[in-house]
């Protein structure tokens, strides 16, 4: 029988496999859920700076609508942002505790950054609740064309620096592939002294209603399509990183982890495969991965982590290229 | 609203205005300047409780009466929150009769003496008015006006007791003694009704007493109202909290037939920053209330109040402003406003402002705190601030402040006032649970009545919305006052 | 009125005034508290109503004298008028019959505590009371504690009367030797700290009535705000009682020290005047 333990972020996880940031993981109900369906860890759904404005703003609209509440300049609204900003983050700290007090496997919470300012308070209180670790989900798009890459990678350092001088738990981001030196900047930001990164965030997809001329949202789920860019890179990086890796984006069964473990990873994320598959996916996923390592005759994951990483790899270069030569020669 | 149109036209073709309008030419009125308040030197003010104005003499008032063009479609009205009848009050000014025009003011508005204090004019009448909206010139001085008015009649000795109608034995309990309270209870005793109103603290007026400093609404001034209010037959009783020392039910037990809910909004909001729990870090109620109510800045009083030399305010409204400037009294060295965003952006009365910085005040606006630091005693002795700048427009028009990363500084505090603004107060909705209530704790009314969700359960002023003014609360109170004027009319009917 | 129909000198520094309120009486439970205010001049301060009487329409009121307030209680007379007394405040006790009850009392904290301990017997449970004090002469209302205890365990800083010790020694000795299924503690602000601790060690729940510092009484002005579990709280609204386990003494105390200076220099300057 193989042994599916493993280590991340200096938690011990009793399989490689965890739900990742997303409606399935919004509440301690779904979080139980996931745990009794096999689930090594959970990230509880992101808090977004942006959303709290948004209700906030929403709330002053509100506000406003009712017409007997006094005026915009109202001396009692003029903080109301603060009072919404303080009960969502009470609510998702409850959530944390209450998960926490119901389950045994690990929880990571997860915030969702655009500047270091916000958080740093927020994450001392978020460790107090009890959280194992914390994920940044550090999304920015490089669209400001005023912003220079050394300012953009800036920003990710400053979060980063602010966060772990408050905290004691270990630390991992999420981060998008948009870096002009991926790999410079994943090996840096390893060496900051977070414990694992999380490759990579998935965008929100634009998309056209030719009809309605309006903005619509594509593909809210993601494909196995989508698995190949990050495979690439965690069997770059793996072995030249200081901290853990977890590969998240189209892992939709059991082969894709054992890939991605193949690649390096320590661990990975599902999110789209239990919405279209149902929680059962879950341990179908294992089971796979299970018979295939009883399989091969690996005991333990150590044992094939990372043995296709670039570094372990009999074809190192293969990773490296990024155009089709001599007509699918080579590379089978 | 036709026949409110209809009564002020008529109004208008009296012969004493038509008089009064051929007795100056348009022109010369406008070209007169706008009055002065006179004021107390600042230097000198900044160091006592007195009020900062003064008032206006009577020569002034009625040259500033004249001013008022009688406008044909008086706009100020409408910018009013109880439809005062402003032309005709401002009119009675220049022809001399000053009574006459305390009494019109009391048709409206049963306190004029502090909204003539305490009124947004800048963003109520005065912003209405002809001369700021046509004339890009300084409105009329409405609230100055009325404040002259209602002090005249005040000091006269002649102030004019309303006649109360022939008792009719009807219990009435108004619960909570501020402005909505006061309405309520000088309307309802007029009609012959027996009111009671129930305070919980030991002193009558509610914020007018415990909020609002000596130096801008003397607290004399509000018992002179409360003392009418006897003289007419309302009857107080204070150290009663109901809700506690007994219920809503209890009363009904004891004839008491509706009741009006005005117990504001007193629950004080923080910020929630690492630190502000240390020892000299206040709520502005706490702070205001020690020094107002309690008298804490006198020695000969009992309750300290500690107020340092390096005070921080955090706000910029009314409250805020009450607070710093009081501390400024108290002794500090630095008086600081600590808002995030500017200060053409800051809720508090353009007057505050302006009287703040003449007498000292410095203001760090697009500031805020991010925590507090205290000494081994937990007395706080620094606060780390971060500046912010303006962002895009949110809901209200304003925009948005947004951090400066990396603009963090300490500043030296040894106390500090939190004025962020201020939640209805809990105790009665918890003690009657079928009361609806808003999603912030306000009591959902209907506005025509004023009634709650509970039949013969009334309620105004700031409990319904939020914190806002006194005269909205005034405002509220008159209209739950002839709201339960029908509910009991109807009760007895059905009796 | 407010009138003092009884009073009792229960040690050089406490005394028992019994009060006219028929309000307040008729509405009390174990854990309410009023605020009261001397004379016009006179500071609002929160006491502890120890007893009532709704047939008599009265309250009783414990007073230790460590300020100018407490002091000028302390030496009122039968007869004279207390201004102003608003109440019942605070939430009453949360009584149960839950088997084992360990009351834990210091100082003048054992006035509060005996109502409780009282309600608790009745709703029959097993009440054991450790009473602590500093010495013999400022240990209060003993033979009460005792007609309302299954077992009484003194405990004296110097040995003068019952055992030497703390209150912790004495609650230590009780939770060795049986199950306790709550305890109750009620004490200056250090005590129930320790007391908090040493129950916790054993997993008894734990509630302790907190002693603020307090202005309007009614949730008004936040001078009583204390954090529990993370969150902050107002002793006069939210409590005056919360679970102990979660109660951060430490800052408590801090903040109840806010005004020691100001207080110090009142009280000798009022001593000058005695």
């Amino acid at each position: 029988m193989a042994d599916l333990t493993t280590r991340y972020l200096g938690l011990s996880l009793k399989n490689p496999i965890i739900v990742g940031s997303s409606g399935l993981t919004d509440s301690v109900d779904n979080i139980v859920e996931l745990e009794k369906a096999g689930a090594g860890a959970i990230v509880i759904k992101s808090i977004f700076e942006e959303q709290i404005l948004l209700e906030a703003e929403s709330s002053l609209r509100k506000a406003y609508e009712d017409d007997m509440i006094y005026s915009a300049k109202a001396e009692a609204l003029d903080y109301l942002d603060l009072h919404i900003k303080e009960d969502t983050l009470s609510n998702f700290i409850k959530m944390v505790r209450e998960a926490k007090s119901e389950t045994v496997i690990p929880i990571i919470a997860s915030i969702n950054c655009v500047s270091p300012v916000e958080w740093t308070s927020f994450a001392g209180r978020v460790e107090q609740a009890g959280a194992d670790a914390l994920e940044l989900n550090i999304a920015l798009l490089p669209s400001d064309t005023r912003m220079g890459t050394g300012e953009i990678e800036q920003i990710y350092f400053n979060i980063i620096d602010k966060v772990l001088s408050q905290v004691k738990i270990p630390v991992s981001i999420k981060i998008s592939p948009y870096f002009s030196n991926l790999a410079q900047m994943i090996s840096k930001l390893s060496a900051t002294g977070i414990k694992g990164m999380v490759l990579f965030n998935r965008f929100y997809s634009p998309d056209f209603d030719i009809y309605n001329l309006t903005e619509k949202s594509a593909n809210t789920l993601s494909t196995p399509a989508e698995m190949s860019n990050v495979l690439r890179w965690i069997a770059i990086m793996s072995g030249r990183v200081e901290c853990d890796l977890a590969a998240t984006t189209g892992i939709h069964d059991g082969k894709s982890v054992i890939k991605q473990i193949l690649a390096g990873a320590d661990a990975v994320q599902i999110v789209s495969a239990l919405y279209m598959k149902g929680l059962d996916q879950l341990q179908l996923m294992l089971g796979e991965l299970e018979s295939w390592m009883d399989e091969k005759g690996f005991n333990y994951i150590q044992q094939f982590k990372g043995n296709m990483s670039q570094k372990q790899g009999t074809n190192p270069a293969a990773y490296e290229r990024i155009q089709f030569m001599k007509y699918f020669s080579e590379i089978r | 609203m036709e026949q409110l149109q209809e009564i002020l036209k008529e109004e208008r073709q009296q012969a004493w205005r038509e008089e009064l309008r051929k007795s100056m030419k348009a022109k010369e009125r406008t070209d007169m300047p706008r009055v002065k308040m006179l004021e107390q030197d600042p230097v000198e003010r900044a160091a006592n409780h007195l009020e900062v104005n003064l008032g206006l003499m009577e020569k002034m008032a009625v040259s500033e009466a004249r001013r008022c063009l009688d406008c044909a479609n008086p706009t100020c009205i409408s910018g009013c929150p109880v439809g005062i009848n402003i032309p005709k009050f401002i009119k009675r000014i220049e022809k001399g009769e000053f009574l006459e025009s305390a009494r019109v003011l009391k048709e409206t508005n049963t306190l004029p003496a502090v909204c003539g204090r305490v009124c947004p004019q800048e963003v109520q009448c005065e912003s209405e008015c002809f001369y700021k909206i046509k004339l890009n010139k300084e409105p009329v001085a409405i609230g100055y006006l009325e404040r002259f008015a209602a002090d005249y009649e005040r000091n006269s000795g002649n102030i004019s007791v309303p006649e109360v109608s022939e008792h009719n034995g009807i219990k009435v309990a108004v619960i909570g003694s501020g402005p909505a309270g006061l309405a309520v209870a000088g309307d309802l005793v007029k009609w012959g009704y027996d009111v009671t109103v129930f305070e919980a603290l030991h002193e009558i007026g509610g914020v007018l007493k415990y909020g609002i400093p000596e130096f801008r609404l003397p607290n004399e001034i509000v018992d002179v109202e409360i003392e009418n209010l006897r003289k007419m037959g309302v009857k107080f009783v204070t150290n009663f909290i109901v809700g506690k020392t007994s219920s809503v039910e209890d009363l009904k037990e004891e004839g008491f037939e509706a009741f009006f809910v005005g117990s504001g909004a007193g629950l004080p909001n923080f910020m929630n920053i690492p630190g502000e729990n240390f020892s000299g870090i206040f709520s502005s109620n706490e702070y205001l209330t020690r020094i107002n109510l309690m008298n804490a800045a006198s020695d000969e009083y009992d309750t300290p109040v500690v107020s340092g030399k390096n005070v921080a305010v955090i706000g910029g409204g009314n409250t805020a402003m009450d607070s710093v400037r009081t501390s400024k009294r108290l002794g500090a060295d630095r008086s600081m406003i600590i808002y995030r965003r500017s200060i053409e952006e800051m809720p508090a009365r353009v007057e505050e402002v302006k009287h703040a910085q003449e007498e000292g005040v410095e203001f760090m606006n697009l500031n805020n705190p991010l925590e507090y630091y205290a000494d081994d005693r937990g007395r706080v002795n620094k606060m780390r601030v971060q500046k912010m700048e303006l962002g895009e427009p949110d809901s209200s028009g304003r925009r948005r402040p947004i951090p400066i990363e990396g603009s963090d500084y300490f500043v030296d505090v040894d106390t500090v006032i939190v004025a962020i603004g201020v939640s209805p107060n809990p105790l009665i909705p918890a003690s009657m649970p079928d009361l609806e209530v808003s999603d912030w704790g306000t009591i959902k009314v209907n506005k025509e009545t004023m009634e709650s969700s509970i039949p013969g359960v009334f309620a105004g002023g700031d409990i319904v919305r939020g914190g806002a003014t006194v005269i909205l609360a005034m405002g509220d109170g008159r209209k739950a006052a002839a709201g339960m004027h029908e509910y009991l009319k109807v009760k007895a009917r059905n009796k | 009125m407010n009138k003092i129909t009884e009073k009792e000198i229960l040690n050089s520094s406490v005394v028992k005034l019994v009060v006219e309120a028929p309000r307040i009486a008729k509405k009390r439970k174990a854990g309410h508290f009023v605020i009261v205010k001397i004379d016009e001049k006179g500071e609002r301060i929160p006491l502890t109503i120890a007893d009532a009487d709704p047939d008599k329409g009265t309250i009783t009121l414990i007073i230790q004298r460590v300020g100018v307030t407490s002091h000028k209680l302390f030496r009122m007379d039968r007869g004279d008028i207390i201004m102003d007394v608003v109440g019942p405040l605070g939430h009453a006790t949360e009584i149960e019959k839950v088997g084992t009850v360990l009351c834990a009392g210091g100082g003048v904290g054992i006035a509060p505590l005996l109502p409780i301990a009282r309600a608790f017997k009745e709703e029959g449970n097993r009440v054991i009371t450790v009473l602590a004090a500093r010495n013999k002469d400022l240990l209060i209302l003993e033979d009460e504690i005792r007609n309302c205890s299954d077992e009484v365990i003194i405990m004296t800083d110097d040995g003068s009367y019952g055992n030497k010790g703390l209150v912790t020694h004495g609650m230590g000795k009780v939770l060795e030797r049986e199950k306790v299924n709550l305890a109750v503690t009620i004490g200056p602000a250090i005590m129930m700290k320790f007391a908090a601790l040493t129950s916790q060690k054993y997993n008894v729940p734990t509630i302790a009535s907190l002693n603020s510092i307090m202005v309007d009484g009614t949730g008004m002005c936040g001078a009583c705000r204390v954090t529990v579990d993370g969150k902050t709280k107002f002793v006069c609204v939210d409590g005056p009682e919360f679970d102990a386990h979660l109660i951060d003494f430490d800052e408590m105390i801090m903040r109840l020290g806010g005004y020691e200076v100001e207080e110090r220099k009142a009280y000798e300057r009022f001593l000058k005047t005695v």
